[in-house]
């Protein structure tokens, strides 16, 4: 399980429809920060301080490429969000799984 | 959407919890499912959680009462009021947990027909998005861990 801490970085830095769509983006493959501008109607620092935020919460890593500054997603970090609500799922997942059965049996 | 899938969100800027669900059955018995005790009985909480206290006042204005127990005896309640009640259709009711009776949220339900089966699509909406985490990490299912099988499914697709 992910700390607070940790999830609300993760949480603050995916509250923005922006950078969800970059992150989208990236689980596709890595990208350069002059394509992901492309990408999006805004400008590239706009994008650069966006990905500064996915970078602090440990999203995003960035390394250079020869002449191009190439974004790599971290999908690992996106671990404690799904944990956090594992529990959730997990309940309801159970359930519905016996609510299947009890509406078999009540059609038979 | 698949039959059988069941899908979850959170959205990290809204305070609510949103799931949806396909079921091999028409709306008016899944309605009957999630509202007549001796169905929820057999149905509502993992396998091993009993549901030993249901109780079902169904109008609106009336009120429910739930307990299940976990495989290791710990008790959890919860209860709430019904504010619309449309058989075969929708539903919505307050609901709290008893160690944090204050701390309210409102969940509707629509069961829609789709084929011969239902979408059930639930929204719980939360006073803050603190109470939703709190609401989701409290769980009335303290003992369980694991089922993070499709994000590892995801990653490994994704590392390959």
């Amino acid at each position: 399980m992910g700390t607070t801490a940790e999830l609300d970085r993760v949480f603050g830095a995916l509250a923005d429809p922006t950078r969800r769509a970059i992150v989208s983006r990236l689980v596709g493959g890595d990208a350069g920060v002059v394509e992901l501008a492309a990408a999006f109607p805004i400008s590239q620092p706009a994008v650069s301080k966006h990905l500064r935020v996915l970078e602090e919460a440990g999203l995003v890593t960035r390394r250079r490429d020869g002449r191009r500054n190439l974004c790599r997603l971290r999908p690992e970090r996106l671990r404690p969000v799904a944990e956090w609500v594992a529990p959730y799922e997990r309940f309801w997942a159970a359930s519905f799984a016996r609510l299947d059965d009890l509406v078999r049996q009540e059609q038979a | 959407m698949i039959p059988g899938d069941l899908t979850i969100q959170t959205p990290p800027d809204e305070p609510v919890i949103r799931f949806q669900r396909l079921v091999a059955a028409p709306p008016a018995l899944v309605f009957r499912a999630w509202t007549e005790p001796e169905l929820l009985r057999r149905w509502w909480g993992p396998a091993e959680y009993q549901l030993i206290v249901c109780e079902v006042d169904l109008r609106v204005g009336g009120g429910y009462r739930f307990v299940h127990r976990g495989p290791d005896g710990v008790e959890y309640g919860s209860r709430g009021r019904y504010l619309e009640v449309e058989p075969g259709r929708r539903l919505v009711n307050t609901f709290t947990r008893d160690p944090a009776p204050d701390r309210e949220s409102v969940d509707a339900i629509d069961f829609l027909a789709v084929g011969g089966g239902t979408l059930v699509s639930g929204v719980s909406r939360h006073e803050s998005i603190a109470a939703r985490d709190a609401h989701v990490n409290a769980g009335m299912e303290g003992g369980m861990r694991g089922a993070y099988r499709k994000l590892d499914d995801l990653m490994t697709q994704e590392q390959s």
